[in-house]
């Protein structure tokens, strides 16, 4: 798939999704892990909007490529606000998990969900560029959809 | 790609129904809706939040169950009823159904 870049603002994520969406089913996805990889892509793709742009005053793109060999998808995020490794936030802890909602700390949530969905997440910060990677194991034996012919 | 939110009130029972992608830019929509529905003159003694099509929600959605849960307080339950598997899983993984009835059907009471 050809790289995308959109403005980075809340209301363009969702062209984010639906690129990711696309992304796992050429991959040959199942749904789960499908569903897992776009909320993993959402929360940073959010964060670099709020905490990295929005937050700093800052205006800018994020681009989204998607790179899959036999057996694995990557999603790639780049964008060129401030560095922000997402990989540094406080970990939510096990007790932060089991305390009554109207006790909760609002934060953490996003980056929990992201590390606890994909099978590998990877932050890096090159020149003033950061990029954050999300990868996926394909299953077994996935055929890209629209490849009809059959598996010897 | 959007997300609808509907509030009706059946006697003491509020529902919002929730349908398509509940995602940070959406989200605003439905935390006014909590707020709308715990600013009535008669608070609602149960909030019933339908989401048999909602087929998508971030963690952003999550805060706004903390929300509605604050604005509850520990008297007036809130019920997530038709949640999809892949909903389900982010509720369970952050322990948000410690905290939440979850039902397949909502029968009303009312």
């Amino acid at each position: 798939m050809e790289p995308l870049t959109v403005p980075a603002t809340l209301e363009e994520l969702e062209v984010l999704a639906d690129f990711v969406i696309q992304a796992a089913r050429t991959a040959g996805l199942e749904k789960k892990p499908a569903y897992r990889l776009r909320l993993a892509v959402d929360e940073i793709a959010t964060n670099i909007v709020t905490h990295g742009y929005q937050e700093m005053g800052l205006t800018g793109d994020i681009t989204i490529y998607a790179d899959m060999d036999e057996h694995s998808l990557t999603i790639t995020l780049e964008d060129s606000a401030v560095p922000y490794n997402p990989l540094e936030e406080e970990e939510v802890t096990p007790e932060e998990l089991h305390k009554p909602l109207e006790q909760r700390e609002l934060g953490g949530l996003g980056i929990f969900l992201t590390l606890r969905g994909v099978d590998r997440f990877t932050y890096e910060r090159m020149a003033n560029i950061n990029r954050n990677l999300f990868t996926m194991r394909r299953p077994p034996q996935s055929q890209p959809v629209g490849d009809a012919k059959p598996q010897e | 790609m959007a997300l609808t939110v509907n509030i009706e009130n059946k006697g003491k029972e509020a529902f919002i129904t929730l349908a398509g992608q509940l995602d940070s830019a959406a989200a605003p929509s439905f935390r006014d809706a909590v707020d709308q529905v715990f600013a009535q003159p008669e608070k609602p003694e149960k909030l019933i939040i339908i989401m048999n099509d909602l087929e998508y929600m971030a963690s952003a959605g999550l805060r706004c169950l903390v929300f509605a849960k604050q604005k509850a307080g520990a008297t007036v339950p809130i019920v997530l009823s038709g949640v999809t598997e892949e909903v389900y899983e982010t509720i369970e993984m952050t322990g948000f159904h410690h905290s939440v009835e979850i039902v397949e059907n909502y029968a009303s009471n009312a």
